[in-house]
């Protein structure tokens, strides 16, 4: 185990890459699902030192991978060699004592707890006479050096989820990681946040770790990893040196013969039509700790408009969205659509108006993973009457699977069988017909790969090109703000500090506001 | 989790991707059969009843005419209860609803002029049986909705106020007076009694409300936009706030549909079975309110199934009247919730033999 001690020359620089012995070898690992092949004959190598992309679309497999090798699925077929041993891994326990820590996307910390608190419970190697402040000061120091600033003392519901993802990939550290799986656990972090993640991950494989970094996200996986494998279908399409390739490969390999449809060019311009759709004037809102958050945010989408707000996350631009929703109580301010005050007259009311609405973590604010994709449409007030007409439901389900690609068994499908990306699409799919006049989204793509992420971009886009609906998201994702927007907002601390016609529009003066 | 070497294999637990199939079936019977054995042992060694003399009993009342009662009476309130408990809403207080279901069923048939007043008499009694069942079960609904409160020891302790209530007007305004000295309440008039089918222990009117409502009830969860709400409130409650659907309603309404069968079941335990009210009624209860919940969880929540619970169900009730020992029932109850937990848990994991390396 790595003791605390150990971890002091951490952040010695990175000396030239040698890559190791193999720790993990897969070897024709295979799983299936009812109905699917989510793994065929799966073999990789993990070795020592490196950090290993696992690059893939949604529902390539990934995910499947991951939890395979962490004990939560056992394979059908195929070997898992650690260190020169075949292994059988029943459960996360016996990942952990193998040296295979996985941090999700999600963490996995408890509340109530500090963060010191949360980080002891975890290694019972400590013993319970261990002082705190042992733990205390290491995660102050690893905090400081990464610049990310943690309170080991807090509570751990204070934190931001950045600063959660860091106690967590601490943890693993502390619990003596020889492999650390990242699976999308870095992918949703601010931009800036993410890259002093990247130097502490290069450390880790500098002093002989190993990192696996799950990601969609072809970027992330150029940034950082030494090499990539890609996986589409559930078949590893091949490993590479990241030095040998350039995107290009690496986006051919992810898609076939679909990744000429990317493309980070701006799509066509909408004209705005003079009519204003949503105003927003002098807006405060309360954060969730009690203190302002959106702290006199002023804006107007006009009908064909697509108004992109940037800026890091934790601005305020959540705590906006769900006060235009009506999900979050305005203490000053007014918000008008089309003329008409709808300031605190709640969701149900702004929906009635023809309001389509993609919330932040869509798992659990977008659907209801237990109910079929039919009955998470049909819980749309604007779907169905008292009496729910399941042919009509059915009909419209199809509809959407269809024209956006959802892979599924059947409409009657409970949502959590689906893999991530698709799961998006239900959601996205189905509030794009309930936009009759507005959308509103918070990081509308953050889950897809990038060919549906594109593709759902140039449905948006569409909408209010073509039925002349107007269009407010925010994004902490500055290529979608600049893909997407004829109107680019800048927000920072809780205001509006910059509005820019996106074809004018420079990065680095936008990027610049961002930060300020 | 490693249980046991065995050779060249292991024996590995690991947790299941699907639940198994069939799984709606397997684990009651399962529980069911095992929750049996249990409560054979605990009663044999405890009571001394010999296993041998309690599974006659049950076998006996596979066919008595008991059961069909029971059978009856539970699937209805079973059918309250799924309904809440779909919506993650724990009624516990089917026997409270069922109670102001007899309190007022009791009033019209004895103290108004509609009680002798032949079918209008039981077309009031039980309107206005389901209005007090949901209105008794609305305030928990709303102390829940609006407050945070905890609906379960809420609609648990709304039990007892509600006997209470009762034995103050049976022991008080409502006392009987052709009741030869006991304390109970007079009987209620012929017109406002259900018609006994001849030959069983069942009335007309209890056989149609039992389709009529199981009708209602399918058709509220499955075709309406509101029974849809319920299961998301059941599974996914954050939905329905950004769905902009009011959840206080939702749980709210939850809560009054289920209270509203109760209650009808109370209008038939009045008028259908016991006639009068008798003192205490805490004592002599049938507490369906409280056998209902495993009829409910036997089901495993799924309406289709909740007859079949009843009527198993029902066979425990009367093995338990024939062995003329009403805390049969209560074991029966307690170790077959137990096993039914127990194996549902169990259900998500799968046994696999690994060759060892």
């Amino acid at each position: 185990m790595a003791s605390i001690t150990q971890t002091n020359d951490l952040f010695s620089s990175r000396s030239q890459n040698r890559f190791g012995e193999p720790v993990v070898v897969l070897k024709n690992i295979t799983k299936r699902f009812p109905g699917v092949v989510a793994l065929d004959k799966v073999s990789l190598d993990i070795r020592k030192g490196e950090i290993h992309a696992l690059l893939g679309e949604n529902g390539a497999g990934k995910s499947t991978l991951v939890k395979i090798l962490y004990g939560i699925y056992a394979p059908d077929e195929g070997e898992i060699i650690i260190e020169g041993k075949r292994v059988t891994i029943n459960d996360p326990r016996e990942a952990i004592n193998l040296g295979i820590v996985m941090v999700s996307q999600t963490p996995q910390l408890i509340d109530s707890l500090t963060v010191a608190e949360n980080i002891m419970l975890a290694l019972n190697k400590y013993g319970i006479f261990t002082p705190i402040s042992k733990a205390i000061n290491y995660i102050k120091k690893v905090g400081e050096e990464i610049g990310i600033k943690i309170d080991p003392k807090i509570e751990v519901w204070r934190l931001t989820y950045t600063q959660k993802q860091l106690v967590e990939i601490l943890r693993a550290t502390l619990l003596g990681a020889k492999v650390l799986l990242l699976d999308e656990a870095i992918t949703y972090l601010p931009l800036e946040e993410k890259k002093k993640f990247y130097k502490f991950i290069k450390t880790f494989a500098d002093k002989g770790g190993s990192v696996v970094l799950i990601t969609h996200k072809i970027y992330e996986a150029m940034d950082i990893a030494d090499r990539i494998t890609v996986l589409r279908l559930g078949r590893v399409i091949g490993t590479v040196n990241k030095k040998d390739v350039t995107i290009d490969d690496v986006r051919k390999m992810m898609f076939g013969e679909k990744s000429a449809e990317i493309t980070y060019e701006r799509l066509p311009s909408s004209k705005p039509e003079e009519k204003i759709i949503l105003r927003v004037k002098d807006l405060w809102v309360k954060g969730d700790f009690g203190e302002y958050i959106v702290k006199g945010a002023t804006l107007a989408v006009r009908a064909g408009e697509v108004v992109g707000i940037a800026g890091i996350a934790g601005n305020g631009q959540k705590e906006l969205i769900e006060a235009i929703m009506g999900l979050r109580k305005v203490v000053k301010g007014k918000i008008f659509f089309e003329n008409e005050e709808i300031t605190n007259k709640g969701t149900a009311y702004v929906r009635r108006k023809g309001v389509g609405y993609i919330p932040d973590i869509p798992v659990r604010y977008g659907v209801s993973l237990d109910n079929t994709i039919e009955e998470n449409i049909a819980i749309i007030p604007l779907f169905t009457g008292f009496i729910i007409n399941w042919d009509k439901i059915r009909d419209l389900a199809n509809k959407l699977i269809n024209e956006y690609a959802i892979t599924t068994p059947s409409s009657t499908t409970p949502v959590k069988f689906l893999s991530g990306g698709n799961i998006m699409k239900v959601l996205v799919s189905r509030e794009l017909v309930a936009a009759k006049k507005l959308l509103i989204a918070y990081n509308p793509t953050r889950a897809l790969d990038e060919v549906t992420a594109i593709k759902v971009r140039k449905i948006i886009k569409k909408k209010a090109l073509e039925e002349r609906v107007a269009v407010l998201f925010a994004s902490e994702d500055l290529d979608e703000v600049f893909q997407l927007s004829d109107t680019i907002l800048v927000m920072n601390s809780g205001k509006i500090v910059g509005r820019f016609e996106a074809e004018k529009a420079r990065r680095g003066e936008i990027e610049k506001l961002m930060v300020m | 989790m490693v249980l046991l070497n065995l050779l060249k294999y292991r024996l590995i637990i690991v947790k299941r991707v699907k639940p198994i199939p069939y799984g709606g079936v397997i684990i009651p019977i399962v529980s069911l059969i095992t929750g049996i054995l249990l409560s054979a042992i605990i009663l044999w060694v405890l009571v001394a009843i010999p296993p041998l003399e309690l599974f006659s009993s049950i076998a006996h009342s596979v066919l008595s005419p008991v059961v069909l009662k029971s059978f009856i009476m539970l699937s209805l309130i079973g059918l309250a209860l799924v309904i809440s408990f779909r919506g993650a809403v724990w009624n516990i207080g089917g026997e409270g609803q069922i109670m102001m279901g007899v309190l007022v069923s009791t009033y019209i048939a004895l103290f108004t002029a509609l009680g002798t007043m032949p079918i209008v008499s039981k077309i009031v009694m039980v309107i206005l049986a389901a209005i007090a069942g949901a209105l008794w079960a609305a305030i928990a609904g709303i102390l829940r909705a609006y407050l945070g409160v905890d609906e379960v020891p809420i609609t648990l302790l709304m039990n007892y106020i509600a006997y209470y209530i009762i034995d103050t007007l049976v022991n008080g305004p409502w006392k009987g007076k052709h009741t030869w000295g006991y304390i109970r309440t007079d009987e209620i008039p012929r017109a406002s009694r259900f018609i006994t089918i001849p030959g069983t222990t069942i009335t007309v009117e209890a056989v149609i409300l039992l389709i009529v409502v199981y009708i209602a009830a399918w058709y509220i969860l499955n075709y309406t936009s509101l029974g849809l709400r319920i299961r998301i409130l059941g599974s996914n409650p954050d939905l329905l706030k950004s769905a902009g659907i009011n959840v206080p309603i939702t749980i709210i309404l939850a809560l009054t549909i289920s209270g509203a069968i109760a209650g009808i079941v109370g209008a038939i335990y009045l008028a259908g079975i016991i006639h009068r009210i008798p003192y205490p009624i805490e004592a002599q209860t049938a507490n369906y309110g409280y056998t209902g919940i495993l009829v409910a969880w036997l089901s495993m929540l799924d309406l289709r199934a909740v007859p079949i619970a009843a009527y198993i169900v029902g066979i425990l009730e009367a093995s338990s009247i024939r062995l003329a020992r009403a805390a049969v029932m209560y074991i029966f109850m307690g170790t077959v919730l137990l096993t039914y937990t127990v194996t549902r848990i169990f259900s998500e994991y799968t046994i696999k033999f690994v060759k060892k390396m």
